[in-house]
């Protein structure tokens, strides 16, 4: 059961080193520094690793080891997983390289470690894995310098390093993130394993992928195309084209990144060009619910951004919606002459929070939006906060998607604060909020049809 | 091992699936072809079959509109023509074929795809598929509504509409064909397989040309 590797009652770190650069070493730190259950250090060298009592091997520990990780050089890590198996160990995160990733050589000691895996009917992650954090157990057992914030993006990395420098980097957007998995070279737990395993965890609400290739694509399709959680993924090597010499016009079209845009399609998964956008869309996913349609109605201080919002909105096949006449009456009470009272709206350069409040709440009341899109541009004599409280005081009550972009950097800090304590996703420019919002409308599209088809790919 | 097929056995393959072929047989002789283009109807489309040789009109091996008069003569100018061309090729004759009914030139192929089994291509023919790639690609197998997002989703798709005046395409006609074909590449052992064109009228659609590449 994959739970044993993600919520396990204890772990043994098989090469536990008290030297922090080694990766046993901070991986046995970033363990300790968070996980509430046992943990037993190996090394057969040491008495005590990191202040805590190690053993000479996984059979030596005198109590039951649920998880163990596994970070020893490649040659080594058959007969320690044939120990595991025999401890009763139920689930293996093997970070050691050297396996199918380096050649044929490789790839034969990765089989024989799947067989032992399979023998012992324990789960792994990896080979070539760096490791998987779970924040609501407080389990980082990667080297990721420190816990993300919770929440409920998990997200599935096949790069190693890059997934973890996107995971750190998410961390200091202050993005709240549940699970991070390095899946290494998928030899046992691959991406369908994952994508049902996720699907089931009541913790993860949204799911963002970072994937060179994906093994049984079938069962992938299959498995996506079950989860109502949205996935959003970006699939690297979209440059390669299919070959040019071939047999038929088809061939010639039809590379493999065509391919996978047309099956990510058929399996309700939103394809994401850049790693911004895949975590630009899963934060409003992880804090916003799902329009109920693509009327969408943006309100901003300055008609240049609500502009660059509307071209966006238009590019991205959404609606700008039409406001009833009493939506307009409501807004002109409170914004000036000059402004614009029909979508989007301009209040002319007014931020105050009466402006604001009204407008949004007007807007959110016309039963021909969906969606709303929230702008302030920031100018040295207006202040970000109060239209900030004023969209979150309104969104508090509202069950429509509301998308923030406060923009012009320094002296926007504490509205943007306030945004983020109200949980609405706010971005830099009105593109990435435009396009994070076109996101719940796609995965809504989807749920409504992809999703619910009929067929089967197995 | 992989084999590719004549044009006329990658048709046989097709309707075996109900999709809608033109007729045709393949001559032997001068004299069979016009015993063949009498019982199709003339004129006819007369094209060099050989399993050597999948690009057809490359070649100088397709005349079109060929009336009764000329049906021998074209015959004896198509071999003495492939015979220069391509010397080494193994001719099995001339495939005498109906002439394809007026209508919009699309394309349908599938591709096996390592990942996902198989690629299902549709697109409008001629120029757009050559120059504008203006296609759209679904996994099979797909169902009734996947075949019309695709149909619907090349950017061509006003023209099958029907644009200036023109009455709509048969759009019913190609989801049935993108049916069809899904179907085959469940069945069958397709590596690649190009429809070219398929032509759609206001009533049906029809493949007037196809190549196949089986395992």
């Amino acid at each position: 059961m994959l739970s044993s590797i993600f919520e396990p009652a204890s772990i043994a770190v098989i090469g536990a080193s008290n030297n922090e650069t080694k990766w046993g070493g901070r991986i046995l730190k970033n363990i300790l520094s968070g996980f509430k259950g046992k943990v037993y250090p190996v090394n057969p060298n040491e008495k005590e690793v990191q202040g805590v009592v190690s053993y000479s091997s996984v059979a030596d520990i005198p109590d039951d080891v649920e998880m163990a990780v596994i970070a020893i050089p490649s040659q080594l890590v058959l007969p320690v997983a044939e120990e595991c198996g025999k401890k009763g160990v139920r689930g293996i995160v093997v970070v050691s390289a050297g396996f199918s990733e380096t050649g044929s050589a490789g790839a034969e000691l990765e089989q024989k470690l799947v067989s032992i895996v399979r023998k012992y009917g324990m789960r792994m992650i990896g080979p070539n894995t760096l490791g998987i954090v779970n924040e609501p157990v407080n389990l980082n057992a990667t080297v990721i310098g420190r816990l993300p914030s919770p929440g409920t993006i998990s997200f599935i990395t096949q790069s190693g390093t890059l997934g973890l420098a996107i995971a750190e980097w998410t961390i200091d957007m202050g993005l709240g993130l549940c699970k991070v998995i390095s899946t290494g070279n998928k030899a046992d737990t691959d991406d369908v394993d994952l994508i049902e395993y996720l699907d089931n965890d009541p913790a993860t609400g949204v799911i963002a992928m970072y994937a060179e290739g994906i093994k049984r694509g079938r069962k992938f399709l299959e498995a996506a195309r079950r989860t109502k959680k949205p996935i959003i993924a970006i699939k690297t090597g979209r440059s390669k084209r299919g070959a040019k010499a071939v047999f038929s016009h088809t061939g010639s079209i039809a590379g493999s990144d065509e391919v996978y845009s047309a099956a990510f399609r058929q399996a309700g998964i939103l394809r994401a060009d850049t790693i911004d956008e895949v975590f630009d869309a899963a934060l409003a996913f992880s804090c916003q619910p799902l329009p109920k349609g693509n009327n969408v109605a943006i309100i901003s201080n300055g008609g240049g951004a609500s502009i660059v919002a509307t071209d966006e909105c238009e590019k991205q096949g959404m609606n700008i919606a039409d406001l009833s006449d009493e939506t307009k009456e409501k807004i002109k009470r409170v914004i000036p002459g000059f402004g614009s009272a029909s979508n989007p709206v301009d209040t002319a350069g007014t931020s105050s929070y009466t402006a604001y409040s009204e407008s949004i709440k007007a807007l959110l009341l016309d039963e021909n939006v969906d969606a709303l899109i929230a702008i302030y541009v920031h100018t040295l004599m207006s202040d970000a906060i109060p239209p900030a409280e004023a969209v979150v005081e309104i969104k508090r009550k509202c069950p429509k998607p509301v998308i923030a972009c406060w923009m012009g950097g320094a002296g926007t800090e504490k509205g943007v604060d306030i945004l983020k304590s109200g949980c609405l996703p706010n971005y830099s420019v009105p593109e990435r909020a435009v396009k994070a919002l076109a996101a719940l409308i796609r995965h809504r599209e989807f749920l409504v049809t992809v999703k619910t088809r009929g067929g089967s790919y197995e | 091992m992989s084999k590719v097929l004549t044009e006329h056995e990658a048709k046989n393959l097709l309707a075996k699936y109900g999709i809608p072929v033109t007729k045709g047989q393949i001559a032997a002789t001068a004299d069979e072809a016009l015993a063949i283009a009498l019982q199709l109807g003339t004129p006819v489309a007369m094209k060099i079959s050989s399993p050597d040789i999948s690009h057809k009109s490359d070649v100088g091996g397709v005349v079109l509109n060929v009336g009764r008069e000329d049906v021998r003569a074209t015959y004896n100018e198509i071999i003495s023509i492939i015979k220069k061309a391509v010397p080494n090729a193994n001719i099995e004759g001339i495939l005498v074929q109906q002439m394809a009914p007026p209508g919009h030139e699309t394309i349908v192929g599938l591709k096996k795809d390592a990942q996902f089994g198989h690629a299902l291509m549709f697109g409008l023919g001629g120029i757009f598929v050559e120059v504008y790639k203006d296609v759209s690609f679904r996994v099979v197998p797909i169902d009734k509504s996947d075949a019309l997002d695709m149909i619907a989703e090349i950017k061509g798709y006003p023209i099958l509409k029907g644009i200036r005046g023109r009455k709509p395409a048969d759009i019913e006609a190609i989801a049935r064909v993108l049916m069809s074909v899904s179907d085959l590449a469940e069945k069958e052992n397709i590596i690649e397989l190009d429809i070219n064109p398929l032509i759609v009228s206001e009533s049906g659609a029809v493949a007037v040309d196809a190549r196949a590449m089986v395992e």
